[in-house]
């Protein structure tokens, strides 16, 4: 192609071919799809609960290799989250009820500890039982690509991609459409308006919690068709996952699809100015920026105020 | 109807309320009174379940509710109507109408009900999507009002439903208030308008620093000299 964007850096200028630009600009948005579906329940519990839920990572993790160990037995990874999902719904609502409800009680410090030890645990059992080796799972269909004129897309990522916004909007409908749904927001909002109008917060707040962490295993079943993993797996897109919803702003979800964009374009691009193995500093180095600059997150300047 | 007895209410080790008995009958608008700190809100949400009593008991048509979660005691049928309106943020009026519903028996026949609270406030009518945090504070008072009144209660109980309104949405507000007591509804309010709030209901109380002072006819207490002295500036 003869058309070329050029991008000046300091010293050098680099010249990215249109078809360059148009393939990243289409995986950013891929890769954004999923992004958004990992940070919303974080998003969610921290909206609803103010708690902010490091085991987010470890729920990735073993949602991943359940995915694996499914595969093993005989079962497509893509119907495995609709084993996985419930599976850790019914864990997040158990969860709820017995521990995370006293944990609400206490200072913050006290949750962030309680959580980080839950992911430490997570992480112990998956060594314990898968071992420490690097797993993937790889059938015919994983490299199977699509060229659409000069785009070419990887089927698995559009069908990550497809299934998590399935998820979101569903979700999203749900909170929007539902009496269910619309108290987990009221009890966002102001939780003693909602008891007063007659909504269970027992209930409600474990409703909400079971939701974010399905939606975090549904985001581990999704990764494990595209990458591979390991028990540390999810480290770092714990840490993704703060950028974004920092980035987005808490509690909004329009924020969080926006924050998830912002990610995923800043990654897929600096990997052409910057070695690889560095990508994952992108989202330290975009979490400081923004908490520096603009603490309240993309929606507030929206929204015009600061 | 509802019987307030003897209630001691502490917040963490410090007493709020002093053996605090009154009581609503049937039908009546009842005035609780007091400055600054007296103990109405106090009250109120004890009643409601947010708070609970170390001592006493609560009974609402002999049944007791003073160990009874909130939520349970909206659907035994006591509606609050928060002190600052307490409406939730980002959430639209139709939402918010919509939320009223929640309790199982509430929603049986909630078109029709969210037709009637919309009769009551129509300028509502024209908000139902503006999100309910961005309308006036008197809109939001009507919108508060008929959040609570969609759960069906045989007590609505206001917290200074008046507070920060102009005088002319005062007056639409009680009026409201006065109107559905006439269709049946029990109301215990609680007034810094003093004035307003004696002339609206049949009998009230007056707290002094979580302690029931005086109590009567609220034609009575409109004029006695102590009252006139203390809430009416006369
Ligand atoms: N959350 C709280 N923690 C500790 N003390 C409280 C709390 N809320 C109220 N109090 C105290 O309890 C007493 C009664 O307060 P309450 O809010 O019931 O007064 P009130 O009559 O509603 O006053 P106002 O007219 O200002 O609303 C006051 O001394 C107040 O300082
Ligand atoms: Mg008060």
């Amino acid at each position: 192609m003869c058309f070329q964007i050029s991008i000046l850096n300091s010293q050098f200028q680099i010249l990215m071919s249109f078809d360059t630009f148009l393939n990243l600009f289409a995986a950013s948005i891929l890769t954004a799809g999923l992004y958004a579906t990992m940070s919303y329940g974080l998003a969610l519990i921290y909206g609803v609960m103010k708690l902010t839920n490091l085991s987010h990572a470890g729920v990735l993790m073993l949602a991943a290799y359940g995915t694996y160990w499914l595969n093993t037995l005989g079962i497509s990874p893509y119907l495995a989250p609709f084993i996985v999902v419930p599976l850790w719904f019914g864990i997040g609502i158990v969860w709820q009820h017995t521990l995370v409800k006293r944990i609400m009680l206490m200072p913050p410090i006290a949750s962030l500890l309680f959580f980080f030890g839950i992911w430490l645990i997570m992480q112990n059992f998956a060594y314990l039982v898968f071992k420490s080796d690097i797993r993937s799972i790889t059938n015919e269909a994983t490299l199977l690509t699509y060229k659409l004129g000069p785009l070419v897309l990887s089927q698995n990522r559009l069908i990550v991609f497809f299934a998590g916004i399935t998820a979101l909007v569903s979700l999203q409908l749900f909170l929007t459409r539902t009496y269910q749904g619309r108290a987990i927001r009221a009890l966002a909002a102001d939780a003693e308006a909602a008891r007063l109008s007659g909504i269970d917060t027992d209930r409600i707040s474990a409703l909400a919690f079971g939701l974010g962490i399905a939606l975090a295993a549904f985001a581990g079943c999704l990764m494990a068709l595209i990458f591979a993993f390991d028990p540390e797996f999810g480290r770092s897109h714990l840490l993704k996952s703060f950028c974004i919803v920092v980035l987005g702003g808490l509690e909004s979800f329009v924020g969080v699809a926006l924050g998830a964009i912002m990610l995923a374009l800043a990654e897929n691009f600096s990997i052409q100015f910057m070695p690889a193995a560095l990508q994952d500093m992108v989202s330290f180095v975009l979490l400081v920026i923004v908490l520096l600059t603009i603490p309240n997150g993309l929606m507030s300047l929206l929204k015009g105020k600061k | 109807m509802l019987t307030v007895n003897n209630i001691n209410v502490f917040y963490g080790s410090v007493q709020a309320l002093w053996d605090v008995s009154f009581e609503v009958k049937q039908g009546e608008i009842v005035t609780l009174v007091g400055s600054n700190g007296a103990g109405k809100t106090t009250s109120i949400k004890t009643i409601s379940g947010l708070l609970s009593p170390q001592s006493g008991s609560i009974t609402l048509n002999g049944e007791r509710l003073d160990k009874a979660p909130a939520h349970k005691i909206v659907d035994m049928g006591i509606a609050q109507v928060p002190e600052g309106r307490r409406l939730w943020a980002g959430m639209s009026v139709r939402d918010t109408l919509e939320l009223g519903t929640y309790l199982p028996r509430a929603r049986a026949d909630k078109a029709k009900n969210i037709e009637w609270v919309l009769s009551l406030f129509p300028r509502l009518k024209e908000r139902l999507s503006q999100a309910a945090d961005t309308m006036s504070g008197g809109e939001q008072q009507m919108l508060a009002i008929s959040r609570a009144l969609l759960s069906k209660p045989k007590l609505l109980m206001l917290d200074e439903p008046s507070l920060g309104l102009a005088p002319v949405i005062v007056e639409n507000v009680f009026d409201v208030i006065r109107q559905i007591n006439q269709q049946g509804m029990t109301i215990l309010l609680v007034e810094q308008n003093v004035n307003h709030a004696l002339n609206l209901s049949t009998r009230a109380y007056v707290l002094e620093t979580g302690h029931v002072v005086k109590s009567g006819n609220s034609v009575d207490l409109m004029n006695d000299p102590q009252v006139k002295s203390a809430y009416l500036g006369l």
